[in-house]
């Protein structure tokens, strides 16, 4: 029965892929044949008559304001506002390889035992590099629209500081759950802004706040707040998933 | 001010050579691992400074890599001296060696 239906899915997706590519010109197809779009609907065009000589004004950091972006950092005005909903899609790719992860290894666990007793220096040691590691990451996670860093490697150098403690201290597990719900609510938030966007501006997660001025931290509008919900979602993912790693499962 | 920064940043970059050096010519792991971590640790302390003279406003990050510093290279080599130590790394070990050799 599952097989059945499964290739009754897999059958009617691949029809209207199929019939979308191959058949254009029958009613309305989601895709036009090549040359024939026309191009002053598509946001694609605003993008494609811009140039640097032209009537863009030169930007100061610092000074100028209320620019179309607003972000200091260009690779951050890619990610997260032009390809916003790319980026969407990256954070459900690692939701789901972390899912993957939680599923195939659930369970009551318990903390895998190491052969040597971490002493006292590397334990207290550990605890106070966490806290340095952990304010490091929020600094990148919220720097993300003026400095090289951002929502990733936030996330994954507040992962990294739960690593350490859990290889430094062997009686250490942290509390999934709040990971959990973190996660959860960090995501939705996302969807949420992107649908907001929808209702204010006209497309989805567009950058419907004010953009302020270049290099100060309450600027670019939405991009800080995304990520900010990019890091803490990052960071709980791979917590998760460093948590699944590092326990055994507790057998009765 | 940026002569005091530039004399800091030689003084830390003699401490870091000599460390380096150290590491190389050292006889065995303890030696190595007190030669790593002191020199490099003062040698850090002193060319971080004296960025931080070079570019006042940095000053701030700069006390909180230094406080990483101060933490992570001690707990870091006590770690490893433990962990060698744990594993039946002699002190004189290779000094055992060369007097077997002489033989």
């Amino acid at each position: 029965m599952k097989q059945v239906v499964s290739i009754l899915l897999v059958l009617a997706v691949g029809f209207f892929i199929f019939s979308a590519l191959y058949f254009p010109n029958q009613g309305d197809s989601a895709f036009d044949s090549y040359g024939e779009v026309d191009l002053d609907e598509r946001v694609s065009s605003s993008f494609i008559d811009k140039n640097v000589t032209g009537e863009n004004d030169e930007v100061v950091f610092g000074e100028s304001a209320n620019l179309e972006d607003g972000s200091a950092n260009y690779v951050t005005s890619v990610i997260v506002n032009y390809r916003s909903f790319d980026t969407l899609g990256e954070v459900t790719v690692l939701f789901i390889s972390a899912f993957g992860v939680g599923l195939l290894l659930s369970g009551r666990r318990k903390k895998q035992a190491f052969a040597h007793q971490p002493n006292f220096i590397l334990k207290y040691g550990a605890r106070l590099v966490f806290g340095i590691m952990v304010i490091f990451g929020v600094y990148m996670f919220s720097h993300g629209h003026l400095a090289p860093g951002g929502g990733f490697p936030g996330g994954a150098i507040i992962a990294a500081a739960l690593l350490l403690l859990y290889l430094a201290d062997n009686d250490f597990r942290a509390k999934m759950k709040a990971f959990k719900v973190t996660e959860g609510i960090a995501g939705s938030i996302y969807v949420i802004l992107g649908l907001l966007a929808i209702v204010i501006g006209g497309y989805f997660l567009m950058n419907f706040l004010p953009t302020g001025i270049v290099g100060t931290i309450f600027s670019a509008g939405l991009i800080p707040i995304i990520y900010v919900l990019i890091g803490l979602k990052v960071g709980s993912e791979i917590a998760g998933i460093v948590d699944s790693f590092l326990t055994v499962e507790v057998e009765k | 001010m940026i002569i005091t920064s530039y004399i800091l940043m030689i003084i830390g970059a003699i401490f870091l050579a000599l460390g380096g050096f150290g590491v190389f010519r050292m006889p065995d792991v303890y030696n190595r691992i007190q030669a790593g971590t002191k020199a490099t640790t003062l040698g850090a302390f002193a060319l971080i400074l004296g960025v931080g003279f070079a570019e006042p406003s940095w000053f701030l990050k700069i006390a909180l890599i230094i406080v990483f510093i101060a933490i992570t290279n001690p707990v870091g080599s006590s770690t490893l001296a433990r962990a060698a130590y744990k594993s039946g790394v002699s002190a004189t070990l290779l000094q055992k060696q060369k007097e077997g050799e002489d033989k």
